[in-house]
């Protein structure tokens, strides 16, 4: 290809090809599609596509990162991770070559530098979620302009850090992308002179002294995040300016936020106010503390952000997608509440309220 | 009656060891005023055993005088005690007597604080506003192997010499892996030093508490130690068996009286406090060895008495309500693994304690009433079967003695 044939966008009424599969770490594969029409990729810096994998007991639905950054459109790629137990993951390592055209559906997702401009960033991951900051250092980097980035992964080992070689030619090649690898432990006979450890407090005041002043994004499991959240706003930290995506879903909650499942803005939800007597429908995006107001009923609430925890309620039926910040423990948590202010139906849900 | 500090001080001037106090020291509000401020708002006094704060975010309130407290278990595993009241206006922030959260949370407006005490939000306090004045206000805190202490005074006195001394008594009870089968909450309508004294002495037992002795000796042979200290040669035996078995037992007395630590035997054949007399958990908390040790007798003055035994422990906790009202909580202690209908029933366990405390209630009460009288008079103390009482009263006159001392050097 010399030149763009055309200046249309890639939608997702148009299959994705793919056209190369490289390893990129044990059971780690970075996937590049195309569109067959030649459309360009122009989405937003660390969203999603949802994947529809054609498995054999009928279609599976995954959501994954982009990693690539809209400033190179011609592909757009993923890197995956088959986590044991994984059954979609597992069938692209398996199943997806190179020439397949598989349905997708997207781009989407809020998680993106583009809504929260800022001159410094903190970009903070555990294991596949360096994924979106990937995307989003790339499109810094690609701008041309020095970006001021600090750049945290922890991964277990060294040789499981995914997208490492691509991060480092990018900080070798600019100023302003400053890794931070902090891993659980070094491979055997390979010496590991980066950080080791659990993440926590002291490393973030030792990586990123200016921490205060940077706009932070963060995206792993969410216990992980959970830590991050908690050690930012211990130290006094703007929760404000910290935004999350999480993709792995704890054990525990896995009832509620089934793999991958994002609210959507264009998908309908339903919430039975059960007390109430009330039914209203709302946007998946709605908080249920929102989609209450609207429907003219008060649930008591403070904080708004899930710290105070003033806004819980229990939920008898149903999923929501709750990302707090530390204001409900893990025992209410099994016992089915949720915080109203922080959480957003899927599809049907029925609280106490 | 007027007790203002100077006529306290004639009281406890002329005060003759060997009798019960005058009136006042168990009726009149401005004593009452004086206990707290002189004792209990300046003693480390125990609060709950540790287990009950198991998970992060439990915690526990408790009332001292005036004081509101709340101790809590953050998320690093750290158990720390608070006063319980918002620094925004003042509010009560934890209202339940105990529970799980996730933050401290004022439920007037929500002003919201970590576990450890950091004010983390506060709505609309305008741009200047600086959160971290406003954390809570901490109390002091210790965990003496599995039991919380707390003082409330800005210069707590040493805690540590009682902590040295206690701990190789308390560490083979394993308290750290207990968990709580039960707790009782009774209100006796008596003074708080009534509560004690009647707790000093088992002169009362024999008419009194049929359950518990079917247990506990009433010989003082054997399960008193005389005025001086002085041992008879059947419970030294005892504390030289335990201590050969690894079980450290010896009658220790602390300097000013404070405290006393010792492992008396029960009634012989008697394992625990049951009605049978065998042990009530199958599954033990702790390692004591023999099986006959007995019971690990510690009191802490002026908030608790304890009984430590092979198979269960018991704590007790004092607090004054009013001049003629005290709280006692017990609470019994298990292995945190011991599961109840198979290791141990609950009714077989607590039975005897509910029944004496009960009793206690009952005598301690009688006894208020006695006193309130007019008529009533200081009357002497049994030298045989009441040593502890006189041991007590003189630690509690010394202690008011001591605080009040200052005012009358000044005066003079």
């Amino acid at each position: 290809m010399t030149q763009f044939k055309q200046l249309s966008f890639w939608s997702d009424a148009e299959p994705l090809e793919c056209v190369t599969r490289t390893p990129e770490a044990p059971n780690v594969v970075t996937f590049s599609f195309q569109s067959p029409s030649g459309a360009l990729f122009n989405h937003d810096p660390g969203q999603f596509v949802t994947l529809e994998l054609p498995a054999p007991g009928g279609p599976l639905y995954r959501t994954y990162t982009i990693s690539s950054a809209p400033s190179r459109p011609t592909a757009l790629t993923i890197t995956v991770k088959a986590q044991d137990g994984s059954t979609g993951t597992r069938w692209m390592l398996d199943n997806l070559h190179k020439g397949m055209r598989i349905r997708a559906i997207g781009p989407a997702g809020k998680f993106s530098i583009v809504h929260h401009p800022a001159d410094k960033y903190l970009f903070i991951s555990a294991g596949s979620g360096i994924t979106p900051m990937v995307a989003m250092t790339t499109w810094l980097y690609d701008s041309g302009r020095e970006p001021d980035v600090v750049f945290i992964n922890c991964a277990r080992r060294p040789s499981e850090i995914i997208l490492r070689d691509r991060m480092e030619l990018m900080a070798s090649r600019i100023v302003g992308i400053d890794l931070k690898w902090v891993v659980e432990e070094p491979d055997p006979f390979r010496s590991w002179t980066g950080y080791r450890g659990m993440f926590n407090q002291i490393m973030l005041g030792l990586m990123a002294q200016d921490y205060l002043e940077r706009e932070v994004f963060c995206c792993g499991p969410e216990p992980f995040m959970r830590a991050v959240r908690e050690a930012l706003a211990g130290l006094g930290y703007d929760m404000s300016r910290y935004h999350q995506e999480s993709f792995t879903a704890e054990p525990g909650h896995a009832e509620d936020v089934p793999e991958d499942v994002i609210p959507d803005e264009q998908n309908h939800a339903e919430i039975a106010f059960a007390l109430s007597g009330v039914t209203t429908r709302c946007s998946e995006t709605d908080t249920i503390l929102a989609a209450a107001k609207a429907a003219g009923l008060v649930i008591p609430s403070g904080c708004s952000m899930g710290i105070c925890g003033t806004c819980k309620v229990r939920k008898t039926e149903g999923q929501v997608h709750m990302v707090h910040n530390g204001g409900i423990t893990d025992e209410d948590v099994e016992d089915g509440y949720i915080l109203a202010c922080c959480s957003k139906p899927l599809r049907r849900v029925s609280v106490e309220a | 009656m007027t007790a203002n500090p100077t006529s306290i001080h004639q009281r406890l001037d002329r005060r003759l060891s060997g009798f019960s106090l005058e009136q006042p020291f168990y009726t009149s509000p401005e004593v009452y005023a004086l206990d707290l401020q002189h004792i209990f708002y300046k003693q480390w006094l125990y609060a709950v055993p540790v287990c009950q704060l198991a998970k992060a975010g439990s915690y526990t309130t408790l009332r001292v005088g005036a004081y509101e407290v709340v101790i809590v278990r953050s998320r690093d595993g750290e158990v720390r005690a608070f006063h319980n009241s918002c620094r925004h206006r003042g509010s009560l922030i934890c209202k339940a007597r105990q529970g799980q959260v996730a933050k401290l949370v004022c439920p007037y407006h929500q002003w919201t604080y970590e576990l450890d005490g950091k004010l983390i939000w506060a709505n609309d306090m305008g741009p200047d506003f600086d959160a971290s004045k406003y954390g809570l206000k901490p109390v002091n805190l210790r965990n003496l192997d599995g039991l919380i202490y707390i003082c409330l005074s800005d210069t707590p006195p040493d805690f540590q010499t009682f902590a040295q001394l206690a701990r190789p008594y308390l560490e083979v009870h394993d308290l750290k892996d207990a968990k709580v089968a039960f707790t009782s909450t009774i209100i006796e309508k008596g003074n708080w030093k009534l509560v004690w004294e009647n707790n000093r002495e088992c002169y009362h037992c024999s008419s009194n508490h049929p359950a518990l002795c079917r247990s506990f000796p009433l010989d003082p042979e054997v399960a008193g130690v005389q005025a001086d200290g002085g041992v008879s040669k059947k419970l030294q035996a005892h504390f030289d068996r335990c201590e050969a078995a690894g079980t450290p037992a010896q009658f220790v007395l602390a300097g000013d009286g404070q405290y006393r630590l010792a492992r008396m035997p029960l009634q012989e054949k008697a394992l625990s406090y049951t009605m049978d007399g065998k042990a009530a958990v199958s599954r033990h908390l702790g390692r004591v060895a023999p099986p006959d040790a007995g019971t690990l007798l510690m009191f802490h003055y002026p908030s608790t008495w304890n009984h430590f035994l092979p198979d269960h422990s018991l704590t007790f906790r004092v607090m004054p309500i009013s001049p003629t009202e005290t709280e006692v909580t017990t609470t019994w202690l298990v292995h945190k693994d011991a599961v109840e209908g198979v290791d141990y029933d609950l009714k077989r366990l607590t039975e005897v304690w509910i029944a004496t405390n009960d009793e206690d209630r009952e005598i301690v009460e009688t006894n208020q009433q006695g006193i309130l009288s007019p008529a009533y008079v200081p009357g002497p103390y049994s030298p045989g079967q009441e040593s502890g009482v006189m041991q007590f009263v003189d630690w509690y006159a010394a202690s008011l003695e001591r605080a009040l001392a200052p005012r009358q050097v000044a005066a003079e």
